[in-house]
């Protein structure tokens, strides 16, 4: 199995990184286009290239997110969705108002998601 | 260091010796002027013991004579008739006296007093004169050996004392002149007071000689015959049965005799010898010793018989000689003392060397004398030979502390030479390297040392060497490297400066383009007019785009009876966001036109036509929208947005969820199963408050966002307001909270209110 190395996208209001094929996301993140979250989107997309059994996107610690970023976070679960034996773990929390609004759809997006907000 | 022990051990070396040589020196020295004082000493008393023994010699013969009355008249009288001018003698008027004439061999003295009338000798007197004539047999030859002496004589007991002498002189004649009177007295008692009366005691008892021998030495006095200073040397004859006195032999000498003996004493320059009576009285010295010891004679003319002389010890000017300590103790000891020659104190050695005791007549009884020989030497003198051996020690000492201090000194200027030598050598090598140093602080990188030295400033210069050839390497690298980096800095320069212009061109365009887009995103808005034309509904909206043009959309419909109102917020900015808006807005418009009543088909076509153009722009956004259908006092609301707000008719506010009502519009081809509708009772004077996430997720300086909550209690609390009230009171709230903060999204509100 191709291990995916750690990597890590770093700005002064988030942080992004990996561990094995779980995604972190931390902070605030205010995208102004989708070509910036190009970079969050390429990691995201290196570790689906490593054929993990089940990728976890963890957004727990993610406060805020524009349109932008979940634009990116939809992309990223139709992209999923064509890697039928990939599974889609993706962890948040009813507590912050952009999940609550717009993790559902992920799940939308791509039945198999499975969504924990916990 | 070891030259100063040296030199130190030399000097040591050179005490001791100065040391040794001196104590032996000095004790040999003393021992010479004891031995000298004790040999003197020794001449002298054999001059004497000689003299003794002529004495001696002479009273043996006169005393056998004595013992002998028969062969002593026969002898008497056959020399009287062998040689009777001997004992013939002649009667001198003048001087009341008779001596034999001259011609004979000895003299023959008769005194007035011993002359009868006629004036010739009493009868006991010429048989004394005739006796005594045995003098010319035996004195000629004792006068001729043995010791020198100036005479020898015979003189008779108390009662006829002829004086009978050797050789011949004109001797009455010298008595008178000398001692006048002494023919009218007694011989004895004249000229020797108290020596007769000691003689007289001797027979008496021979122990109470004070020395054990007939001897009798007198005192130096002037001869009555030669007018010389002599000393008498007596023997007195004893009768035939040893009871009283016969008469005396005798002998003198010159005190000459005795001071040759010491003044022959040479020792040194100027030591010299003296001879002294025990009462201090020098009978010889020699004239310069005398001046030294600072003696001054004088006849003692005022004592009583013969002429003494005075020249004592004690009377010197000299304190140190007048208390000389004569006495026994300080026999043959060295002394040393200090004496006064013209002011100055000069020190001398005194050694007084005892003579053999002898009976001594000075006047009255008879004592026993024991004379001292006297050496006397100065120090200076007796000590020559130290202070050369000192000065040679010193001499040499100093010759070899100037060997030593020569040695040291050359060592030393081997060494400094040395030091000097090695020190130039290194320090040659150290300003070789400083002066490097310095060309190369000046940049002359092509400098380098040359030191031979195989020591450490050696290393050095290699060390350095090596520095400077990595310097020169890395300066000349560096200038190469500077040349080419200026070059490349000149390059990018160029190409910076095309891409500012670009950019410049660049930001122009995008200037451009951000006016185009936000022309389009406000031209396409519905006009107030619009808005106002709508029956039932009393619209008020607020739209005011980021920094940047955003995506949020609005549009109010309507077709007949029929009003549509939109909202709906595409993601991200710019000129593509206001397109795809505009897209959005002009399908909804078709769709209303085509009479397409079903708010799920509306929505379902609508992303269908979006995702496709979508697609072939390749944008890759999508956008939230919900439709909200009025009929009467009934909202159809379809789609996924924001929730909705409703404020009631009497304050009461209901938020409506639309995640359930919808997908985001161009995410996916077909969104129908997921879109869905909700019915909401609108009635008179309720208000539906739209917005887009602008408001929502606007922060104040905290970065607290202005939430749904606040939205919520800001439009309840202007419930019964006009639509464009509430509107203008939502929006102060909302600019309140945002304050300076920047404006991240377009902000979209769109109150409706139930007429």
């Amino acid at each position: 199995m191709k291990r995916c190395q750690a990597m890590e996208i770093k700005t002064d209001d988030y942080r992004v990184w990996t561990e094995e094929s779980e995604i972190f996301f931390y902070g605030a993140m205010r995208l102004a286009s989708s070509d910036a979250g190009a970079p969050i989107a390429a990691l995201a997309a290196s570790v689906l290239a490593s054929n993990p059994a089940s990728i976890t996107l963890n957004l727990k610690d993610l406060h805020f997110l524009n349109s932008s970023g979940i634009n990116l976070l939809a992309k990223f679960t139709i992209e999923v969705r064509k890697h039928p034996d990939v599974r889609l773990v993706v962890r948040g929390t009813p507590d912050i108002p952009w999940q609550s609004k717009s993790l559902p759809n992920l799940k939308k997006l791509h039945p198999a998601v499975v969504l924990l907000m916990d | 260091m070891s030259g100063g022990l040296a030199l130190w051990n030399v000097q040591k070396l050179s005490r001791d010796a100065t040391s040794e040589v001196g104590e032996g020196l000095t004790t040999a020295n003393q021992e010479y002027i004891r031995s000298y004082a004790e040999s003197t000493a020794l001449s002298v008393d054999l001059l004497l013991d000689r003299v003794h023994g002529d004495v001696k010699a002479l009273a043996g013969v006169l005393q056998a004579q004595i013992d002998d009355p028969g062969r002593q008249q026969q002898v008497g009288a056959t020399l009287s008739q062998e040689a009777p001018g001997s004992a013939k003698v002649v009667y001198d008027a003048r001087g009341d006296w008779a001596q034999n004439l001259p011609g004979a061999p000895s003299v023959v003295s008769v005194w007035g007093y011993l002359l009868g009338a006629d004036h010739s000798p009493l009868p006991g007197v010429q048989r004394e004169i005739e006796d005594s004539t045995v003098l010319d047999l035996v004195a000629p030859t004792l006068m001729a050996s043995g010791a020198s002496k100036l005479q020898m004589y015979y003189i008779g007991p108390k009662e006829r004392p002829i004086f009978r002498t050797v050789p011949y002189t004109d001797q009455a004649q010298t008595f008178d002149r000398l001692y006048p009177g002494h023919n009218k007295a007694e011989f004895w008692e004249f000229f020797f007071p108290g020596i007769y009366g000691s003689w007289q005691q001797w027979a008496r008892d021979s122990a109470s000689r004070p020395v054990a021998d007939d001897i009798t030495q007198t005192a130096p006095y002037t001869d009555a015959i030669t007018g010389k200073l002599i000393v008498s040397f007596f023997h007195p004859l004893w009768t035939r049965d040893r009871t009283g006195i016969a008469g005396t032999a005798g002998a003198d000498i010159t005190l000459d005799q005795l001071a040759e003996v010491v003044e022959r004493v040479k020792i040194a320059g100027t030591g010299f010898g003296f001879l002294t009576m025990s009462t201090g009285n020098v009978v010889a010295i020699n004239p310069s010793g005398q001046a030294i010891i600072g003696l001054t004679s004088s006849s003692d003319a005022g004592t009583q018989g013969v002429t003494g002389l005075e020249r004592s010890l004690r009377g010197s000017t000299q304190p140190a000689i007048a208390s000389l300590p004569l006495d026994q103790n300080n026999d043959g000891v060295i002394q040393h003392i200090m004496l006064d020659d013209k002011g100055e104190r000069v020190p001398y050695i005194v050694v007084l060397k005892r003579l053999k005791p002898t009976n001594l007549w000075s006047s009255g009884p008879i004592k026993s004398e024991m004379m001292s020989v006297g050496i006397v030497v100065p120090e200076r003198e007796i000590y020559a030979s130290l202070f050369a051996a000192q000065k040679s020690i010193s001499r040499a000492t100093n010759r070899i502390l100037l060997f030593q201090i020569a040695a040291i000194a050359v060592s030393l200027l081997i060494v400094f030479a040395a030091v000097l030598g090695i020190s130039k050598r290194i320090t040659a090598g150290l300003r070789a390297l400083a002066s490097a140093a310095q060309r190369l602080q000046s940049k002359d990188y092509s400098v380098r040392v040359n030191i031979p030295t195989r020591d450490e400033v050696g290393a050095a210069g290699i060390a350095f060497n090596r520095m400077a050839e990595q310097i020169s390497f890395h300066t000349e690298n560096l200038e190469q490297l500077v040349d080419e980096r200026t070059r490349e800095l000149g390059d990018a320069n160029q190409e910076i400066s095309a891409l500012n212009e670009k950019l410049q061109d660049e930001n122009v365009r995008l200037g451009a383009e951000l006016a185009v887009a936000r022309q389009i995103q406000m031209m396409v808005l519905p006009k107030q007019i619009e808005l106002e034309a709508i029956p039932g509904l009393e619209i008020a909206a607020y739209m005011r785009p980021a920094d940047e043009v955003g995506g949020d959309y609005y549009d109010v419909l309507q077709n007949g009876p029929r009003v549509k109102i939109g909202i709906g917020d595409v993601t991200g900015h710019g000129l593509e966001s206001g397109v795809l808006m505009l897209m959005v807005q002009s399908v909804a418009r078709a769709l209303q036109e085509t009479d397409e009543g079903d708010p799920h088909q509306f929505l379902d076509r609508l992303n269908r036509a979006i995702y496709k153009n979508i697609e072939r722009t390749n944008s890759g956004k999508h956008l939230s929208l919900a439709f909200l259908d009025f009929e009467d006092e009934r909202v159809t609301l379809s789609g996924q947005h924001e929730d909705v707000l409703v404020v009631r008719a009497d304050g009461a506010v209901e938020r409506i969820d639309t995640i359930d009502l919808g997908l985001p519009v161009g995410l996916e081809n077909d969104i129908s199963k997921f879109i869905a509708t909700r019915d909401i009772l609108f009635g008179s004077g309720d208000v539906i408050v739209l917005h887009t996430d602008g408001v929502t997720e606007a922060e104040d300086q905290d970065k607290t966002l202005f939430g749904f909550e606040r939205l919520c209690r800001s439009a309840q609390k202007r419930h019964g307001s006009s639509a464009e009230e509430i509107k203008c009171g939502i929006i102060d709230d909302l600019m309140a909270h945002i304050g300076i903060q920047k404006i991240h999204d377009d902000i979209t509100l769109v109150i409706i209110r139930h007429t």
